[in-house]
C-alpha cells in the first residue's frame, strides 16, 4: 500500500486505482501519515532553505468544526453525464444519417430503374437468325444492365412436356 | 492520471462531504501555501494563522470550485487574497515587490525571502528535517537517489525517468518508493519526538 501511495502522489495510478486507494487512506491513519511524510520529504528536497511548521492538525481541528460542505451536484459529475449524453446523441445522429442515406440511395435506384425500363421500347432492329445464337452465348458478358452479376447464377433451362 | 487529476479526485470527494480528503490536500499544499503567505506577512505566527484561515476559506468555497483551473492555482488565489485582506484589516500594505498571478502561483517555489523568518525553535526543527532528508538521500544507492531526484526536483514523469535511466516504468516506481521509504524511516523518529511541534 505504501508503494501505491508513493505512486498516487506522483499522479501515476489509474483513476479507479486512485479512487480505491483514497478510500483506504481515509480509513487508515498510518497511510495518512505516510502521505504526509512523503510530501514533507518532497518539500524538503525542493525547498531546503525553510520548512514551515506543520499546520495540518490545526486546520483539521478548525475544519471539523465547520459544517460539512456539499456541492449541489458536482460539476465534474454533471460534466461526465453531459459528455455521456452528448456521446449518445452523436451516436444516434450518426445512425440516423446512415439510415437516411441508405433510405435515399437504395429505394430511389429501384424506381429510377423501373421508370427507365418503362420508357424503354423494344429495339426494332432486324437481326439475322445466326446473330441470336451469338447473343445468347454471350449475353452474360453484356454490360447493358445492372443485373449482370446475377446472370452468373441464372441457368437457362428448357422443359419439354413429353419428357418425364 | 496526472497530479492535477489526483487533486480533482480529492476535491470531488470533499464536495461529496468527505472531510478526510481535505486533510490530504492540506498535507500536500500547506508548506507551499505557507511560504507564499510568508512573502506577504513576515511575522511567522501571523503567517501561520493566515495560512489556516486561507485553508478554511478554501474549504467553505469548495462547493463552488468547478475545476476550470488547477486546484492549487485556485487555492493560491485564496491565499493571496486572505493575506492582503489581513494586511488591510491591520492597516498595512502588501509588499509591492510581490505581484502574483495564476501562472506564477503554479510555479511558485521561491524561498529567497524566507531565511530566518521562523521562530528559533521552528528554524532549528526546519534545519533538522532538511538535514535528515539530505543525509538520507546521500546514503541511498545511486539508482534510488537518481530516481527520486529526477522525480522530486526535476519533476519528470515515471515514463521520462524510465527513458533517462533506461529501465522499465515499474522499476522506476519501485525505486522512487524505496527511496522515499528509506528517507521516511530516518525522519520518523525526529517527527515522533516533536509531536507537540508537528512537521
Amino acid at each position: 500500500m505504501k508503494q501505491e501511495i508513493s505512486a498516487l502522489m506522483d499522479g501515476e495510478l489509474f483513476e479507479d486505482e486512485a479512487d480505491s486507494l483514497l478510500g483506504r487512506i481515509k480509513r487508515d491513519s498510518a497511510s495518512h501519515k505516510d502521505w504526509e511524510v512523503y510530501h514533507l520529504i518532497g518539500d524538503a528536497l525542493r525547498q531546503p532553505e525553510h520548512i514551515p511548521r506543520d499546520l495540518s492538525a490545526k486546520v483539521h481541528e478548525r475544519m471539523w468544526d465547520e459544517p460539512t460542505v456539499l456541492a449541489p451536484r458536482g460539476y465534474a459529475v454533471r460534466q461526465k453525464k453531459l459528455s455521456i449524453a452528448l456521446s449518445a446523441a452523436a451516436s444516434l445522429a450518426a445512425i440516423g444519417v446512415v439510415v437516411w442515406m441508405s433510405a435515399q440511395i437504395v429505394p430511389e435506384h429501384a424506381p429510377q430503374l423501373a421508370m427507365q425500363q418503362s420508357t424503354l421500347r423494344p429495339a426494332s432492329v432486324k437481326m439475322r437468325a445466326k446473330a441470336n445464337e451469338y447473343l445468347m452465348a454471350h449475353q452474360e458478358f453484356s454490360p447493358s444492365t445492372g443485373m449482370n452479376s446475377g446472370m452468373y447464377y441464372i441457368r437457362t433451362v428448357a422443359y419439354r412436356p413429353d419428357e418425364k | 492520471m496526472t497530479d492535477r487529476d489526483v487533486d480533482q479526485q480529492l476535491v470531488e470527494r470533499v464536495q461529496r462531504g468527505d472531510k478526510h480528503a481535505f486533510d490530504l490536500l492540506v498535507s500536500k499544499y500547506q508548506r507551499k501555501l505557507g511560504r507564499l503567505i510568508s512573502r506577504f506577512i513576515r511575522d511567522p505566527a501571523e503567517a501561520e494563522d493566515v495560512t489556516q484561515d486561507a485553508f478554511i476559506k478554501a474549504y467553505r468555497a469548495l462547493p463552488g470550485f468547478r475545476g476550470e483551473s488547477a486546484f492549487y492555482t485556485w487555492l493560491y488565489r485564496i491565499g493571496i487574497n486572505t493575506a492582503k485582506n489581513h494586511l488591510l484589516a491591520n492597516k498595512r500594505r502588501a509588499p509591492t515587490s510581490t505581484p502574483f498571478d495564476a501562472e506564477e502561483a503554479e510555479s511558485f517555489e521561491d524561498a529567497g525571502l524566507l531565511h530566518e523568518v521562523g521562530t528559533p525553535e521552528n528554524e532549528l526543527m526546519s534545519k533538522q528535517v532538511v538535514s535528515v532528508v539530505q543525509q538520507s538521500l546521500q546514503q541511498l544507492p545511486e539508482d534510488l537517489r537518481n530516481a527520486l531526484t529526477l522525480r522530486e526536483i526535476e519533476g519528470l514523469s515515471y515514463e521520462e525517468i524510465a527513458s533517462v535511466m533506461n529501465c522499465p516504468v515499474g522499476t522506476v516506481r519501485s525505486r522512487i518508493f524505496r527511496a522515499r521509504e528509506a528517507i521516511a524511516e530516518n525522519l520518523r523518529p525526529l517527527l515522533e519526538t516533536n509531536k507537540n511541534n508537528r512537521w
